[in-house]
């Protein structure tokens, strides 16, 4: 078996562990190694040819994959190892790694800190209970946006498409352009899940329908997909008995959310936050295993690839810190509570003296003005005033919260403004 | 035959019927009722009266049209193919049954074929079975199914040695927190006595906790127990390809998306089947079709029993949910002991787990008219669902599915030559504890046809090439990481995940790929090498597996199926490709 010694190991070359490792070097880790299971770094974003990446960090609109060109190119100028095809199988208790690709057989890999970089997965037909058939043509949305982006194939001529998520808002668009009918999008919530510039310039400007609070609840056909029936559904999320529709199609796409891809980091004794789906993680996005790090979709699902970068350089900076014995061993951390209306915050927890923190957060429903708050104890640490707030945008904001005791972030309605 | 009509009438007052009784005993029943279950209920009623032996179910519902197969054009098209085929022995049905059969004649000097209406073998009932290879305990003394329950169940051992596929005898406990419960415990264990399981035991709580530790953990008051160490898991699919395969090797061929049509006889005996292949002369002709046995046994002018399909839906639970015992555990109470007291035929499954240790909930149990209906409603799925413990919850389901059980109506299996068409042999109405009894059934059918084959003066030869063993195929998750590396320096393509959730190489996607009964389809490759099976679903793997399974078999990107004919995945490309079709 092949040993590899390390200062610091990134698992997964998409946007967040490209950052992430760049960074690393940047800050002085002098063996930096990115383990990427696909044949070339990148990630989800080889497959993003729209536009609109980029936008906070380069203050320009690029595809998904010009934005990965950038980070891909300034990694390959660098002395960054990366081996690619190479699938992390185990993170052991001390954080021992194995991998392994066709060359080089199994890796045990020894690091002195890591990044985990895994991404996200898409939820299925089955997580999200649609009964009837399973015949071919029920894909989620990643999977469609592969076949047509990459593969250069159409998985169907007329579409219905659930989840008004920002990846099913843009293959709607991808799919008219691509010459196939999109009947619509339907979305369980009332409220729509994408990003406002999605919805006008996906589905508006092609004039395809949106419909709220309203759901697919079975699949027909029994080879290939022949309709679907649509239902309305109430407060509970429930369908309601009379308001089926059948809308016959070939194509049902799913965009009914992203789970953060945690089996290795589970594996490896981190814990969980059930509500991010992402690990606990301090200011550092250390996860409670100390050395271990996340950055990335894997720790929380982010709506711009922007922050993703961003968590993968908070996440070096802490990386290569802990590596000069900069992180104390810090045994008690002051929880970050979620307040009025937030749904999560990252980190959720603080060492005493971490300065300069940047949390992200989303709410749990859409205000039109309300005040965010970050309060220790009594002391008011940061105020903003933000508008047009809804759960699919993340919020974020930088303050310095050392000192003091839990801290709790809320966001409060002003009044009247409803 | 009034008598039966008499008392068919007393319990169905509103229902208009007539009856036909037979020799052999079999009753047609013929009229109009009311609902689907109605008529389930009355072919049960008479299937269980005196003098009746089983039911042909005529019977309509009003107001209902209950699908049924149109063999004609399927016929037509055959015939006008001429003969393609002429075997000793035709099998109808690559499940696990007709799989099991034709592994077991394979070591004789015998030319056989098996055709298959499907793209592959394990489609029907087979897959969406959840695997328990029961010990026979819970059987009705004297039946067939008890006898060939027991039996087969300590042949599993020897198929799992000879063809390598996992058998785990895991046993299984029926567990009691109230000494009241006792006799039905004792009872139970009588039954199993009678059945011949062996080694079935009464023990104690300290005993019972002893022998699964879980117990403990989970801090029941456990005051005895039925042990039953025989119980035991498999993958039915993994089984049945190693069958086929095994099958294969030593000679036997299969037909896929081949349909017998009709059964041709001469002079009261079996000559052969049209297929939608063309025409397969054989004098003996073995029925496993599964839920279509009643329609191609009627096709060999055997009209003597009706399958009502009953469909079961099973949920897949993501492995990071573990199973809580190591045995199978039944906490009998007295709400379970009611529920078995009511003599329904309509009991489902429990909870139970896969050999991968994924937790399985159901089946649920619904009669319904259309054999090929495998759709799920979240009703059964609750049903499914409602029978394990608190904790599980749906955010663990990760798929879920249906299959149709193949029921008669005595509820007990149909094995043996047929007394109308000589040479055609049933083997219906295999259902539950049909995976646990294959092994028996198979070996009863040998002595069927080796029965016949001397009748006929040419007794069956051994052929002495018959080989047994099935090689064991690498599989990368089960291996220590030292032996992982040296599968890889052997091998590269076992170096590369192609399912990342199962963990499985392109190493064992080719294996299969290039295996004597090759996978044809996406869910095929999937019952053969767990990629696609796990938490994502394929949503990571399913392109890469597409791309394997297009090259190996020589064809476009757009021609590969889900699932067999019809479920293309891919409609059409978007852009040029080279010329010749090789697009990819």
């Amino acid at each position: 078996m092949k040993r590899v010694e390390i200062d610091i190991a990134v698992i997964g070359g998409g946007p967040a562990g490209l950052a992430a490792a760049l960074k690393a070097r940047e800050l002085g880790a002098e063996k930096v190694l990115i383990l990427e299971r696909n044949i070339e770094l990148g990630g989800i974003l080889q497959q993003c040819i729209h536009d609109g990446f980029g936008i906070h960090r380069f203050d320009k609109r690029l595809s998904g994959t010009q934005y990965a060109q950038l980070f891909i190119d300034a990694v390959e100028q660098s002395d960054i190892a990366v081996k690619l095809d190479t699938m992390v199988l185990e993170i052991g208790a001390d954080k021992t790694i194995y991998a392994c690709n066709k060359s080089e057989g199994m890796l045990e890999i020894n690091s002195g800190a890591i990044v985990l970089a895994m991404g996200c997965r898409e939820r299925t037909a089955s997580q999200v209970l649609i009964h009837g058939d399973r015949p071919a043509g029920v894909l989620t949305a990643g999977a469609v946006q592969r076949y047509i982006n990459m593969e250069g194939y159409l998985p169907g001529s007329k579409a219905v498409i659930l989840g008004s998520g920002d990846i099913g808002l843009i293959m709607a668009r991808r799919m008219i352009l691509e010459g196939l009918a999109v009947e619509g999008v339907y979305e369980v919530m009332a409220a729509p899940g994408g990003l406002t510039r999605n919805l006008v310039q996906c589905l508006d400007d092609f004039e395809i329908p949106l419909h709220l609070s309203t759901t697919v609840t079975a699949v027909h056909g029994r080879k290939r997909v022949e309709a679907v029936t649509v239902a309305q559904v109430d407060g509970a999320m429930k369908p309601v008995a009379g308001t089926e529709r059948r809308i016959e199609c070939d194509l049902l796409v799913l965009a009914v959310g992203l789970i953060p891809e945690n089996e290795l980091s589970r594996a490896a004794g981190v814990e969980i936050d059930p509500r991010s789906g992402g690990p606990l993680l301090d200011e550092n996005f250390m996860t409670g295993v100390p050395g271990i790090f996340a950055a990335g979709n894997v720790a929380v699902v982010f709506d711009l690839v922007d922050y993703v970068s961003a968590s993968g350089e908070i996440a070096a900076a802490g990386a290569v810190n802990y590596l000069r014995g900069k992180l104390g061993e810090e045994k008690s951390r002051r929880p970050v509570k979620a307040g009025e209306n937030v749904n999560f915050v990252v980190p959720q927890r603080l060492g005493r003296e971490c300065g300069e923190t940047t949390f992200f957060l989303r709410v749990s429903s859409p205000q039109k003005a309300a005040t965010l708050s970050c309060c220790s104890g009594k002391k008011l640490l940061f105020k903003k005033r933000c508008r047009f707030l809804a759960p699919p945008e993340m919020l974020t904001f930088t303050a310095d919260a050392s000192g003091g005791d839990e801290l709790v972030i809320a966001l409060k309605e002003e009044a009247g403004r409803r | 035959m009034r008598k039966i009509k008499k008392a068919l009438q007393k319990a169905f007052p509103k229902v208009e019927l007539s009856v036909g009784l037979d020799d052999r005993g079999i009753l047609t029943l013929y009229g109009e009722c009311a609902s689907w279950q109605q008529l389930v209920d009355i072919g049960h009623k008479a299937a269980r009266l005196p003098g009746v032996e089983n039911v042909v179910n005529e019977l309509r519902v009003a107001g209902q049209r209950i699908p049924q197969k149109d063999y004609r054009p399927l016929r037509d098209a055959g015939r006008s193919r001429g003969l393609a085929a002429d075997v000793d022995v035709l099998i109808i049905g690559a499940g696990i049954t007709g799989c099991g059969i034709a592994r077991e004649l394979a070591k004789y000097k015998l030319d056989i074929l098996v055709v298959e209406m499907s793209g592959d073998v394990a489609t029907g009932a087979t897959k969406a079975n959840n695997g328990n290879i029961h010990p026979g305990h819970a059987e009705k003394p004297g039946t067939l199914k008890a006898r060939l329950n027991v039996e087969g169940n300590r042949l599993y051992t020897r198929w799992a040695e000879e063809l390598h596929f996992t058998l785990q005898r895991c046993g299984a406990m029926g567990f009691i927190t109230s000494r009241w419960l006792w006799p039905a415990l004792l009872y139970g264990y009588i039954k199993a006595l009678k059945n011949g399981v062996e080694g079935v035991q009464l023990v104690g709580g300290r005993r019972a906790v002893e022998l699964e530790p879980g117990l403990k953990r989970s801090a029941i008051g456990v005051k005895g127990a039925m042990w039953l160490p025989t119980m035991a898991l498999v993958e039915p699919y993994q089984v049945t390809v190693a069958l086929a395969e095994n099958a294969a090797e030593n000679g036997v061929r299969f037909w896929f998306n081949c349909t017998a049509a009709d059964i041709l006889t001469e002079k009261g005996a079996a000559v052969g089947a049209v297929t939608t292949k063309g025409i397969v002369r054989s004098r003996i002709i073995i029925n496993c079709a599964g839920v279509y046995a009643d329609e191609i046994s009627a096709m060999a002018g055997d009209k003597s029993f009706t399958i009502h399909p009953r469909k079961g839906v099973i949920a897949i639970l993501d492995k990071a949910r573990s199973p809580a015992y190591d045995c199978l555990c039944d906490h009998v109470t007295f709400e379970t002991v009611r529920r078995t007291l009511q003599k329904s035929y309509t009991k489902g499954g429990g909870m139970c787990y896969t050999p991968e240790k994924n937790i399985l909930m159901g089946p649920s149990a619904s009669e319904s008219p259309d054999k090929e209906d495998l759709s799920t409603s979240a009703r059964e799925l609750a049903y499914a669902m409602g029978r394990g413990d608190e904790t599980i919850d749906y955010s663990d389901v990760i798929r879920y599915f249906a299959g149709n059980r193949p029921a008669d109506y005595s509820e007990d299996f149909i094995i043996g030559m047929s007394p109308i068409t000589a040479g055609f042999i049933n083997v219906a109405a295999i259902q539950s504890p049909g995976l646990a009894a294959a092994p028996a059934i198979a070996g009863k059918v040998e002595q069927i046809v080796a029965a016949a084959a001397e009748e006929r003066g040419e007794p069956l030869e051994r052929d002495p090439g018959w080989e047994p063993l099935r090689l064991p195929q690498p599989e990368f998750r089960h291996l220590s990481r030292a032996e992982q590396e040296a599968l890889i320096r052997k091998d590269p393509r076992y170096g590369r995940i192609i399912c990342r959730c199962e963990t499985i190489t392109e190493g064992e996607i080719l294996d299969a790929l290039r295996s004597p009964v090759p996978p044809a389809s996406i869910d095929a490759v999937k019952r053969r090498t767990r990629a696609g099976m796990g938490r994502c679903q394929g949503g990571f793997c399913q392109p890469r597996v597409l791309e394997l399974l297009a090259r190996e078999r020589g064809i476009s990107w757009t021609e590969v199926t889900l699932k067999g004919e019809g479920s293309r995945i891919l409609l059409k490309s978007n852009r040029p490709r080279a010329e010749g079709g090789a697009d990819k």
